[in-house]
């Protein structure tokens, strides 16, 4: 590609375009996401937040951001960035801003409303072709209410409202190929632990224009029981076992942008959190480990 | 206000009927509202159409439940509760030529009704979607305060969509209807604007609605969030030993999840106390261990150590 990229660590910013004093928990894995988002895509942005833990993030009369934000309802967000757009198009057209007062949407949605509310709108805005990034940060569950099952919880996860022995019945949804199937100008999945990866498909992303994916895995202390110290191990767990494959859909192809060798077993990533504890304590649940480990395995057989 | 209910059924142009008067009533100066209202939405199934038209903004909305004017496109309606609302003072208009009076008798009508005369009996025998302009020219006779001419263009205007052949026809019959009701042009009162105004107020408490700019304010500053001390959140502390540290200027800075560290590359980074909540992810993170976490015990802006 031919579009500027970051070659190491070592260029990544060491001033931030998200201030502090945000009121998200300590060691929060989507803020980590965002900021080294932001960090990319700068101040000219928009952030057009679908209700969810970021909702918090701006509360009258604070704000960490040094550009805009836009609150929306869970299921809305796609139809704000849409509205931002055209006003910013409208405004171009009749010569009020130049090319380089232009803003980019960005869309800023948790699981809750990117799995499952706002999928809708978020369909009809891709079809439109709408020109917005679309960053989800995904803690697996309705966080900001207690961790309740989402789309994105994971099977066998345990929650307030999947309490059985069993955890969590259902199947994470998988949003990367939801937007996949919409064949969009941009997806990728990213983590916060991972910053050279997420910082370059933040780079890439901010070179095309057209409906953008930002798939970011966040881990959650609060919701997914661990010390917070741990976030950062946690996410490169995901990455490591494979549970969370880092990879990006561009120009009609997915590119695994990181293949864990070895790929370290799930139980290493699963046992660092209270979700699953359940697989492990009182008694070590063998079946259900080795079925979350059998849905890792075939998903990379069939990585080519 | 005037407020006019047609019936019909799908197919019988009752929908483009209301579109015609309406289109007429504005361009005869007043305020209109236009719309059907379907059951089932097929060919045949009943249907009906409400048109009002006021002297200034109707704020009124739905269903009219009052009508001043009902107008029924055929006989086999009059079974249903196309009579609904009518008063002494409101009109029924049924596309036949059944007496008047004997209908209302039959009917048990409470107020006036209105058939084809005699000498223009032969209108009843229009089908199809026809139906819908000649009720049309008769209902704007009824009401009087519209001319023929605004009529036929209302008609040309809302009919033309169909083909010229179809606004022809509509033009032709809806004036025919027009002319047909000379004798009762004008017979249609015109109903209250608001019906409720006299009525004594509901027992309920009115509560003020703030200004926009209050009940959703904008924040016009950037980053104000730095005014919130979160590192008051902290029970340990982040302590970096700056002859451990690599001055690798970005591991730690980059993982903070609040943006507390900041890194000028070949220096030690600075830990902002103000806003570090005590996670401790750079403890963890920082590849020579040069970050150790203490008990927090002193006051949460004490600046970095030396």
């Amino acid at each position: 590609m031919s579009e500027a990229r970051y070659r190491s660590l070592r260029e990544l910013p060491g001033v931030h375009a998200l201030a502090a004093g945000t009121a998200m928990c300590a060691g929060c894995g989507g803020l980590e996401a965002l900021h080294e988002v932001l960090d990319v895509l700068g101040t000219r942005t928009v952030v057009i937040n679908a209700a969810g833990c970021m909702t918090l993030l701006a509360s009258y009369p604070f704000t960490p951001f040094h550009g805009s934000w836009l609150y929306t309802s869970m299921a809305s967000a796609p139809a704000g960035a849409q509205g931002v757009r055209d006003a910013l198009d409208l405004l171009r057209s009749r010569g009020r801003i130049g090319a380089d007062d232009d803003l980019t949407a960005v869309v800023l949605s948790g699981d809750g409303s990117a799995y499952g509310m706002g999928l809708s709108a978020t369909s009809a805005a891709i079809e439109r072709g709408l020109d917005f990034i679309y960053l989800c940060y995904d803690n697996e569950g309705y966080g900001n209410t207690g961790q309740q099952t989402s789309a994105a919880t994971p099977h066998g996860a345990r929650t307030p409202t999947s309490p059985g022995p069993a955890g969590h019945a259902g199947e994470k949804k998988d949003l990367f190929d939801v937007w996949v199937a919409h064949r969009p100008r941009y997806a990728a999945t990213v983590i916060g632990a991972e910053p050279l990866d997420l910082a370059r498909k933040v780079q890439r992303a901010a070179s095309l224009a057209g409906p953008r994916l930002i798939l970011a895995l966040a881990p959650c202390p609060t919701g997914w029981d661990y010390d917070p110290m741990h976030g950062v191990d946690i996410g490169r767990l995901a990455v490591r076992t494979g549970i969370w494959p880092l990879k990006e859909y561009v120009d009609g192809a997915v590119v695994h942008t990181h293949v864990p060798h070895p790929r370290l077993p799930v139980e290493a990533y699963l046992s660092t959190q209270g979700r699953f504890r359940h697989l492990f304590e009182p008694l070590r649940n063998d079946a259900l480990i080795g079925e979350i480990q059998q849905r890792v395995d075939r998903y990379w057989q069939n990585v080519g | 206000m005037y407020r006019i209910r047609f019936h019909g059924r799908g197919g019988q142009g009752i929908r483009t009927a209301a579109s015609v008067l309406g289109s007429a009533l504005f361009a005869s100066g007043r305020e209109v509202q236009d719309a059907p209202r379907y059951g089932a939405e097929r060919r045949g199934a009943p249907m009906s159409a409400h048109v009002r038209a006021g002297r200034s903004v109707i704020v009124e909305r739905g269903a009219i439940a009052q009508p001043d004017l009902v107008v029924v496109a055929d006989p086999t309606l009059l079974a249903g509760g196309v009579l609904q609302g009518l008063s002494a003072q409101s009109v029924l208009f049924l596309n036949g030529s059944e007496p008047a009076d004997e209908l209302r008798t039959r009917l048990a009508c409470p107020g006036r009704v209105v058939t084809w005369p005699g000498a223009a009996r032969e209108l009843e025998e229009t089908t199809g979607v026809a139906i819908g302009a000649l009720c049309a020219g008769g209902a704007a006779r009824l009401l009087g305060v519209i001319s023929r001419t605004t009529l036929e263009q209302a008609l040309l205007a809302e009919i033309a969509g169909h083909g010229s052949g179809a606004a022809e026809a509509g033009r032709a019959l809806g004036l025919a209807g027009f002319d047909a009701l000379a004798d009762s042009a004008g017979m249609v009162g015109e109903g209250v604007d608001d019906p409720g105004a006299g009525d004594a107020p509901p027992d309920w408490v009115r509560l003020a609605l703030d200004d926009a700019s209050l009940a959703a304010p904008d924040v016009f500053r950037e980053a104000t969030s730095e005014l919130v001390q979160t590192g008051l959140w902290r029970t340990s502390r982040p302590v970096i030993d700056a002859a451990l540290c690599s001055r690798c200027s970005w591991v730690c800075t980059t993982l903070c999840p609040d943006s507390a560290i900041h890194a000028k590359a070949g220096e030690v980074p600075q830990i902002d106390y103000e806003h570090c909540k005590g996670c401790l992810v750079c403890v963890l993170a920082c590849p020579p261990h040069a970050i150790r976490a203490l008990p927090e015990r002193q006051p949460a802006t004490a600046g970095n150590p030396r």
